[in-house]
């Protein structure tokens, strides 16, 4: 119920070192070439190419992989490709089931199979980004494209207490359970008010702590930290030729394969 | 999800949402300049949404809901506020669980994070001028807040796919959201009223600190002084 085993992985993959900007960068723009493509090719070839990376080269156990990752898109992700299949199309039918006057039809099942793939590319890229780099290294991106210092600080220390949180979420919520908190639905709505209100207090008392404790230590209104040493300038020239290579690859496949159907 | 949207939609939600984060932004710049101390108590307030909306919540389908925490954000803080630490939310849950989506953020912040606020707040201002109790008041705020953020998700949805028509999609798309958020909706009405209920008998200086509830004990003890 409460995993952050995700953040783990995040601070100890083999990819961790690698420069955040470089990262990044791959990330987003292979997220664009995913969302312009017209065909399932291109975001199939991406999602193989960011879980093998993520899979040899970040080295995230597979298990942990398809077991925490892949079931929720894959599975919400089949059951828009059957909706939208059935429900989304003009053309002509590839397969009618007889009854309700339901059928399949290849425009509505190229569109499903389109999102679908789309889905997991986009996830895939998703994936690579919150297992390969620490939260900490994001802001220091953030803060190079301008986002306002006031968002970042705020987004810092939710960072912060989120893991706070969780850890006393957790401790109340086993205390509940083994005193039959979640026995029946009617006692689970009131544990559940319980510990939402009880948490919603304590991080009310945290917050003023956290605050008497930052004056306390000459807090002015802003809060200074150490900068990641990474920055645009020390992506290397190597890195740079792999992303121009492999974003044109996927540019000239997006091309060719525009018109690609398989009905 | 990722990857759901055409890129001209993800775009186009982009665009629309970035003004009112960026308003909210301001109002929270005038805030904390105003009390400083206000900094740490919106941080655990979005740490708090954060850890509200991983939470599983049992619902009469048998199935499973996260609550959007968007209902109760918004009666103690206010739309604006509660749209940027909304975002903040959106973008950790895509960075630290991979759930949502980077590219799809935009509509995400809309649905969630603009529409869902602005109508819990009002409908929490409407049902207190006419005079009800807060608990109703918070219980309609939660359920249709999370009900509205829905149908702009179907809505969301349907412009993105108009097949064979967007009134078709639409009607396609909101029957699936209606069979499976009606009671997810009550569900989290329900859970919000419990918090706000608890929070109200605990402390309910907090709520007034933050003008949810007419300050009665307040008068009392200054007579008394």
């Amino acid at each position: 119920m409460f995993d952050n085993v995700l953040d783990n992985y995040a601070h100890s993959n083999n990819l961790k070192d690698a420069n955040t900007y470089f990262k990044v960068l791959f990330v987003i723009s292979t997220m664009v070439m995913n969302l312009i493509s017209t065909s399932p090719v291109i975001p199939l070839i991406i999602t193989f190419f960011m879980s093998f990376l993520i899979i040899f080269e970040a080295k995230i156990p597979l298990k942990f992989y398809l077991k925490f990752l892949l079931i929720v898109p894959v599975s919400f992700g089949l059951l828009t490709f059957i909706f939208m299949s059935i429900f989304f199309g003009v053309g002509s039918h590839i397969l009618e089931f007889g009854i309700f006057n339901l059928a399949i039809t290849s425009d509505g099942f190229n569109l499903g199979f389109l999102v679908f793939a789309r889905m997991l590319g986009g996830f895939s890229c998703l994936a690579f980004l919150a297992l390969t780099t620490p939260t900490n290294e994001m802001f220091t991106v953030l803060e190079h494209l301008k986002i306002p210092k006031i968002v970042i600080e705020l987004a810092m220390l939710i960072y912060r207490y989120i893991f706070v949180f969780l850890n006393e979420a957790v401790n109340m919520y086993h205390a509940q359970e083994t005193r039959l908190g979640y026995h029946n639905m009617k006692k689970a709505y009131k544990s559940m008010g319980m510990l939402a209100s009880n948490l919603f207090i304590r991080t009310w008392i945290r917050g003023e702590q956290a605050y008497q404790a930052m004056e306390s230590r000459c807090y002015t209104g802003s809060i200074n930290t150490m900068r990641s040493k990474d920055s645009a300038k020390t992506i290397g020239l190597k890195n740079i030729l792999f992303l121009l290579m492999f974003e044109g690859f996927l540019i000239l496949g997006v091309y060719f394969t525009a018109n690609f159907r398989l009905f | 999800m990722e990857g759901f949207l055409p890129w001209y939609w993800c775009v186009f939600w982009f665009v629309l949402s970035l003004p009112v984060v960026a308003y909210g932004v301001i109002q929270i710049k005038k805030v904390t300049e105003k009390h400083p101390e206000s900094k740490p108590l919106l941080a655990v307030s979005g740490a708090f949404v954060f850890i509200l909306s991983s939470l599983k919540l049992p619902s009469v389908t048998g199935s499973c809901s996260h609550p959007t925490g968007t209902g109760l954000g918004a009666v103690l803080f206010g739309p604006a506020i509660a749209s940027v630490l909304g975002a903040i939310v959106l973008v950790f849950q895509a960075i630290l669980l991979a759930h949502g989506g980077l590219t799809t953020l935009g509509a995400n912040i809309f649905s969630m994070g603009i529409v869902g606020p602005v109508i819990a707040w009002l409908v929490y201002k409407g049902v207190k001028k006419a005079g009800m109790s807060s608990l109703l008041g918070v219980f309609l705020a939660a359920s249709l807040a999370d009900l509205m953020t829905y149908v702009t998700t179907a809505i969301q949805l349907s412009l993105a796919f108009p097949i064979p028509t967007f009134t078709a999609a639409f009607s396609n798309f909101i029957w699936i959201f209606a069979i499976t958020q009606i009671p997810l909706a009550i569900a989290e009405g329900l859970l919000t009223v419990v918090i706000f209920d608890y929070i109200m008998k605990l402390r309910p200086d907090i709520l007034e600190n933050l003008n949810v509830i007419i300050p009665k004990v307040k008068e009392k003890v200054q007579a008394v002084v």
